[in-house]
């Protein structure tokens, strides 16, 4: 597992060269954004019930056939498995955001987890449909824009946060498609 | 690789829970901290040639007897690869400050380092002197802030211990 600061150092190590200034300054701003990064992180983990909730109810509401007999979300147990994956697969989100990097997403979560959904006939566009509402609703959370729990930290620009957690989500969507 | 974010994530993972606002604490101590190691890092890479050639010079002072047939630095060869050597451990060391653990020297840099030494049959005296003279010729704040002096001091002892 890596973060940003050893991604550094092993594209540093390829070239056999010490970390330099241009790197270091990259890094330097990570760390100013310390505070904000881990505001995001606190965000997800705080909600993480009411986003995965939301994004599992959201896409029965646009599928309905889901929660009928021969459905996948039918009966509560394999509904209880869908809200189950959902909060998996935003945890190791949120632990890529804290790390500022996606290996840790990549090695202990997305690593075979499309061909597992395929041998269990776990349909893929619906798998991507709910992972694209909690996408939506990290962003707004990121952003503090969700209209019924804003935070009252002191408020600045986290849209560059916000675009990398929804580069994550992205992450997860492709490997499952 | 070991870092405290990584250690966090992982403790987290194994319990099967979001981040905690104890493991944000942790990482957010460690960014605090970590101002120190990258003007470390930055001033021990601007520099690391000279430093390693300092290194260098101090330990063929010190042991005049590795220039002789047959020692581990008896021709311009063996002693450009001596030189070499200063300056991974210098290269892993400026890595370790970025990471903020030691993480790099202990994966690439200290694991097998006693049987390659054994093999090749080098002393590893010379490379305590080395990097005990870097450590001691090291100074606040002509080189670098005292904290920052702290951090790269610490990882040179760290190496010092692991060759002695």
């Amino acid at each position: 597992m890596l973060d940003a600061f050893s991604r550094a150092v092993v594209a540093a190590d390829t070239k056999t060269a010490p970390i330099g200034a241009a790197e270091i300054a990259e890094l330097k701003t990570f760390i100013a954004n310390g505070n904000k990064r881990l505001d995001v992180v606190n965000a997800i983990s705080s909600n993480a019930s009411c986003i995965v909730s939301d994004a599992v109810s959201g896409m029965i509401c646009e599928n309905t056939g889901l929660i009928q007999s021969g459905g996948n979300c039918y009966p509560n147990r394999r509904m209880a498995a869908c809200l189950r994956d959902g909060e998996i697969i935003l945890r190791y989100v949120a632990y890529a955001v804290l790390a500022g990097d996606a290996s840790v997403l990549e090695d202990r979560c997305l690593n075979g987890l499309k061909e597992t959904y395929t041998a269990l006939g776990v349909p893929t566009t619906s798998t991507a449909r709910a992972v694209g509402i909690m996408k939506a609703a990290t962003v707004a959370f990121a952003n503090n824009t969700a209209s019924k729990r804003k935070s009252d930290y002191i408020s600045g620009d986290c849209s560059s946060l916000a675009a990398e957690a929804a580069s994550y989500f992205d992450r997860v969507i492709a490997a499952v498609s | 690789m070991k870092s405290v974010v990584t250690t966090v994530i992982s403790a987290a993972d194994a319990a099967g829970r979001f981040p905690s606002s104890s493991d944000l604490e942790s990482v957010q101590g460690s960014l605090q901290r970590a101002a120190a190691r990258m003007e470390a890092a930055e001033k021990l890479a601007a520099n690391i040639d000279a430093v390693a050639q300092e290194g260098y010079n101090a330990c063929f002072k010190k042991y005049p007897y590795l220039n002789e047939t047959g020692e581990a630095g008896e021709n311009q060869v063996k002693k450009d690869k001596c030189l070499r050597d200063i300056k991974h451990y210098l290269r892993l060391i400026n890595y370790c400050l970025v990471v903020g653990g030691t993480g790099p020297l202990d994966e690439w840099g200290i694991a097998g380092a006693r049987e390659v030494y054994r093999a090749l049959n080098l002393p590893t005296a010379p490379y305590v002197t080395a990097m005990t003279f870097m450590r001691d010729r090291g100074c606040a704040p002509r080189d670098m802030s005292a904290q920052a002096l702290v951090e790269y001091n610490g990882l040179l002892d760290y190496v010092i211990n692991s060759l002695s």
